[in-house]
């Protein structure tokens, strides 16, 4: 293929300018809060191995990233003694 | 927005990925995420085909730009290693662009 650098840039000119703010090093961890609502495929938590588990409705990737199988609200649970899990629970319309 | 869609399989192995809309983080020609963007998407399927010799089934709207969707993604090693590194470095850039770029994931 290609390399169009500009393949996924607006073809009219003008377009937002906002820049993204510089969050270096800040890569793993939790993307969606506790208690917060999340659509189906939204990311919850990336990790290098399973630090955090995944519970009811939640999918693992291939590098532990645990992502919602369903829309609903986040909850972070304990697993057991010593360990922990995440679980969508869907929200009644 | 550049919305981004991996599709996984039980084994949580890469098979397909979208993406699809535009960046719109600078006008044409100076819009750095949307030059991340597809430096990163067009170098992995480049990738997928000349260094893991696999053959993905690519789709894209090469006029407008703004819509690529590949799928059959070979279960490979190779090919594996090639789409973490990609979804590793969509997922980096997301985190510094979050307004122009959103990833979701889904099992088949």
């Amino acid at each position: 293929m290609i390399m169009n650098l500009q393949f996924f840039s607006h073809h009219k000119g003008g377009g937002s300018t906002a820049n993204g703010r510089n969050s270096a090093g800040r890569r793993l961890g939790t993307k969606a809060a506790d208690g917060s609502i999340v659509t189906a495929g939204s990311i919850i938590y990336r990790q290098r191995g399973t630090h955090i588990n995944p519970g009811e409705n939640v999918g693992r990737g291939g590098d532990d990233t645990l992502y919602a199988k369903v829309a609903g609200r986040v909850k972070f649970e304990r697993l057991g003694r010593d360990k922990r899990k995440v679980s969508v629970y869907p929200v009644a319309e | 927005m550049i919305r981004v869609t991996f599709k996984l399989n039980s084994d949580h192995l890469i098979t397909a990925f979208q993406m699809a809309g535009h960046a719109d983080a600078g006008p044409y020609g100076q819009d750095i995420v949307c030059a991340a963007a597809s430096a990163l998407s067009i170098s992995t399927i480049n990738g997928l085909t000349q260094v893991a010799k696999t053959k993905p089934n690519v789709d894209s709207d090469d006029d407008n730009g703004g819509f690529l969707n590949v799928t059959d993604i070979s279960l490979a090693h190779d090919a594996q290693v090639i789409m973490q590194t990609f979804f590793n470095g969509m997922n980096d850039i997301a985190e510094s662009y979050p307004q122009n770029i959103e990833i979701k994931m889904f099992e088949n």
